[in-house]
């Protein structure tokens, strides 16, 4: 069984410089956990921001198999007590101090604490949201071999060593933040824990005096990297960068994979999703010859297409979703195999390539987005229409000036809590119909 | 419009503040102390400080464009005046 973290695991608290390893981060998390083991058994819900003490707390809750769902610090209030009352978890760690708690919950130390609470499945170890803040998210749950098969077999395919050290360039409440932190964590690598981010000078002097060798990143990331100018051989010891969460542009993967083999190291792209992780790598050495392409699946999973659209079959696929406490008692709903809701092809060497939704699902910055609740959220614009973009969604309003597409913009980056750049408002005569009078949406990703 | 004026407008267009947002609130501006000026946010701001003034902001200063305060030295520095 793999050890999260390997004994060899080290966290470097970003705000102190000060480094957790061996016996010492063993002791943190076991004082942790007997925290938590004096606290009612059952779901922990928490916050999950880029902190030692957050990590940690993880950490604790798998090691003493108590499951956890990890949410957006970020999360308004509300959102936080709508989860409480749908999924009765045992204990809430860390909410809102201006909180008090709700019905059935009292506070203890930093918690709200709920003795009688259901007990979840025994297999149940961590559970993410599947979106952001947008309508109810459903919880995806993950089975402690999920969460460690994982773990290891990315850490194996990146080809992970004691020697390495990944600053957080992602949320750890996000599938690719958390693998990214497990898979560390399980080969023994270090993981530098900040709140600092690419365009702060502060994660610059970290990265450099801690030696990172990884840099995680989504395809918003490489706008940043280009704006800065980042110049992979000022930074010898980065050996790789790896990039999920949405198509990356052409150029882009070209010009990072150039850079990054110039300097002796590699770009790997991979693809994955909240119901399993990770689900392909393209590994450095295969970027030149087949940039487009995510990849074949992981080790010890299996792609197919039906359909059209993209099938997984892997240890690491989620138990199923869980939209009400009754859920986490539920053990695995679908036997490892999971439809992706992409659409992709396969080539004759297994790789896979991934055309387009299924669903209409879009990608703002890495947060996937419905696009039809994108529509909902947009009474008295006319009629509109949205489609996904490159990490961006494309918005199309009816006879849109530009002080309407201004304000449809920052409209959905404040009711989705994302930037309003995220949101490419275009304007349109008609909206192009079919003969059903739905919106045709084909023709507007075509024009996209 | 002098070009503190313009600087403002520019911080107040990007960041999405109210257009009576008062010069003092913008002045006192600082990256990340108001969920408006996030990451992407900046990248915003960046580019449309060098469209507004015409400059090319380089590595070190978007990393120092900390603050308002920071926008205005580096726009002394590119020989935008800015002062009285």
């Amino acid at each position: 069984m793999t050890a999260l973290p390997h004994p060899s695991a080290r966290l470097v608290d970003g705000p102190t410089g000060t480094e957790l390893a061996g016996p010492r981060l063993v002791g943190e998390i076991a004082a942790a956990a007997e925290r938590l083991t004096a606290q009612p058994p059952g779901l922990m819900l928490t916050t999950m921001p880029t902190r030692t003490q957050a990590v940690i707390r993880y950490l604790a809750a798998l090691a003493s198999g108590r499951p956890v769902a990890l949410l957006d610090p970020g999360l308004p209030a509300d959102f936080l007590l709508d989860l409480v009352a749908r999924f009765t978890p045992a204990v809430v760690a860390g909410p809102p101090a201006a909180l008090a708690p709700p019905y059935g919950y009292r506070a203890d130390g930093d918690s709200w604490v709920c003795p009688g609470a259901p007990q979840p499945h025994h297999q149940l170890a961590v559970l993410l949201t599947t979106s952001g803040s947008t309508g109810n998210p459903k919880l995806v749950r993950l089975s402690r071999s999920a969460v460690f098969t994982n773990a290891r077999t990315v850490a194996r395919a990146l080809r992970l060593a004691p020697g390495d050290l990944w600053p957080t360039t992602l949320p750890l409440h996000y599938t690719y933040g958390l693998t990214t932190l497990n898979c560390h964590l399980a080969a023994g690598a270090g993981v530098l824990v900040t709140e600092h981010g690419l365009l702060d000078r502060p994660f610059w002097s970290l990265t450099e005096s801690f030696g990172a060798t990884v840099l995680a990143t989504v395809p918003y990331h490489f706008e940043m990297l280009r704006r800065l100018r980042f110049d992979p051989s000022a930074h010898p010891k980065l050996r790789m960068i790896t990039q999920a969460g949405g198509r990356l542009r052409g150029e882009l993967v070209t010009e990072f994979g150039r850079r990054m083999s110039e300097a002796g190291g590699g770009l790997v792209k991979m693809y994955g999703m909240t119901e399993a992780p990770r689900i392909s790598m393209l590994p450095a050495e295969r970027l030149a010859d087949k940039p487009t392409s995510v990849g074949p699946a992981i080790s010890g999973g299996a792609l197919s297409i039906d359909n059209g659209e993209v099938v997984y079959r892997g240890p690491n696929v989620m138990m199923g979703y869980a939209e009400h406490a009754a859920d986490l008692m539920r053990g695995d709903d679908l036997g490892g195999m999971v439809r992706t809701g992409d659409l992709g092809h396969l080539d004759d060497e297994g790789f896979l390539y991934i055309d387009g939704r299924l669903r209409r699902i879009g990608k703002v910055f890495g947060v996937r987005v419905n696009l039809d609740d994108l529509e909902w959220l947009l009474p008295g614009h006319g009629p509109v229409a949205a489609v996904a973009g490159d990490d961006r969604v494309v918005v199309w309003v009816e006879e849109a000036g530009a002080a309407a597409r201004r304000e449809v913009a920052k409209e959905l980056g404040a009711r989705l809590g994302l930037h309003w750049s995220g949101f490419d408002v275009r304007a349109v005569d008609r909206l192009p119909l079919l003969g059903t009078g739905k919106v045709d949406y084909r023709t507007l990703e075509e024009r996209t | 419009m002098d070009d503190l004026d313009r600087l403002r407008a520019v911080f107040r267009s990007t960041l999405d503040l109210a257009p009576d947002a008062p010069d003092a609130d913008v002045d006192g501006l600082e990256y990340r102390a108001i969920p408006q000026w996030d990451s992407l946010a900046h990248m915003s701001l960046v580019a449309a400080i060098e469209d507004e003034f015409d400059i090319m902001i380089d590595t070190d200063d978007v990393l120092d464009l900390s603050s308002f305060a920071k926008a205005v030295t580096l726009l002394d520095k590119h020989g935008v005046v800015t002062a009285g």
